[in-house]
């Protein structure tokens, strides 16, 4: 029986960075299915069967921001699972941000493609 | 002092975008691949001319009183078309669609070239940022009867987020003295909305703003040039 392809979202507004994200992701697992989404509704209106394996999440967004987002999906057991990597040019200590479950983040100004792909390879493969 | 320090702070967090987008661009070039060079070096082309757009718009409001800046006779619809064609790549690589509609028999306004285009291209690029990829912004030219005036309107529709409800009051107020802060609509820092109002103001133009529950349309009403009759 073959294996399901693993399943990426992206929620990012600026759609010029969620291309480069996703040529990381690719760049981490071939086989990774990836979703973008520019605003967290429509995120959280695709959270079903089935659920993303990982999530890159901004936290500045149209409409509900990247926090309500996480406020969201921490609040069911089954997605309270999922693995997050923040993507933000905000400053956030990582400390302060444990309790939601994020497994990381990332700066936009620092950040480098090597260090999406090296999270896609420890979450999806 | 505390205003000064917040509009740095404010022009500071702006230009961060386009320069981690520029570097993370650059970062992910695959160097053996020529397609998506040429599609990255596109992007990069494209993001850099938008970031040099904001620090000259910057730097034309610390010199709006220097006299720099002289006022003209202008020809709307050539300052609309030049916008347009200048944006056509970044809608296009935003995947999304400008329509553009001229219904104004009065073509000259009393205006300076440059600050006009700087009016429209911010309000277009906002048109780009907030717009959802399904629907069509509107940039529409039409002209306007206020008592005895005459006026031009410019007016940019966006369908996105409305526009929040303080930020309008200030607008069409005329309270909006600086940037709003960051929190004002996701990704933006109300920067560009603060320059066009700036630059209106500067040419005796009035900017305001018209809320919709599916987005919002900014305009800018420029009083109308009385030399085209010169020539008729």
């Amino acid at each position: 029986m073959s294996r399901k392809p693993p399943l990426v979202f992206i929620i990012d507004d600026d759609e010029m960075f969620a291309d480069c994200l996703v040529a990381a992701i690719k760049k981490g697992n071939k086989s990774a299915k990836v979703q973008t989404f520019k605003n967290a509704i429509d995120a959280m209106n695709s959270l079903s069967d089935p659920l993303p394996d990982l999530i890159f999440l901004d936290i500045l967004l149209p409409g509900p921001d990247g926090f309500t987002f996480l406020n969201e999906i921490t609040s069911y057991t089954d997605t309270a699972k999922i693995p997050i990597i923040l993507v933000t040019s905000l400053e956030l200590p990582e400390a302060d941000l444990s309790i939601y479950g994020i497994q990381g983040i990332l700066n936009k100004e620092s950040m480098k493609p090597s260090e999406v792909t090296e999270y896609v390879k420890r979450y999806t493969n | 002092m505390q205003s000064e320090v917040n509009g740095i702070f404010v022009a500071a967090h702006e230009l961060k975008a386009p320069l981690s987008l520029m570097r993370q661009l650059a970062l992910s070039l695959d160097p053996n691949n020529p397609t998506e060079i040429k599609e990255y070096q596109a992007k990069m082309v494209t993001v850099s001319e938008r970031a040099l757009r904001q620090v000259s718009d910057l730097t034309k409001i610390a010199r709006l009183e220097d006299g720099l800046f002289a006022m003209e006779p202008v020809a709307v619809r050539g300052v609309c078309d030049e916008v347009t064609s200048e944006l056509k790549y970044l809608f296009r690589s935003n995947k999304k669609q400008l329509r553009v509609k001229y219904s104004n028999h009065q073509k000259l306004v009393i205006a300076n070239r440059d600050l006009l285009h700087s009016v429209v291209y911010n309000f277009c690029v906002n048109a780009i940022k907030y717009s959802d990829s399904s629907t069509t912004s509107a940039l529409t030219v039409s002209d306007h009867q206020n008592g005895d005036a005459s006026s031009v309107r410019i007016l940019v529709r966006d369908f996105g987020p409305a526009l929040p409800k303080d930020i309008y009051y200030k607008l069409v107020h005329n309270q909006l003295e600086a940037p709003t802060g960051i929190s004002f609509r996701p990704d933006s820092s109300g920067l560009g909305l603060y320059i066009a109002t700036k630059f209106s103001r500067f040419m005796h133009a009035n900017v305001g703003a018209i809320r919709h529950r599916d987005g919002t349309s900014f305009y800018v009403e420029l009083p109308v040039s009385n030399q085209g009759t010169l020539f008729a």
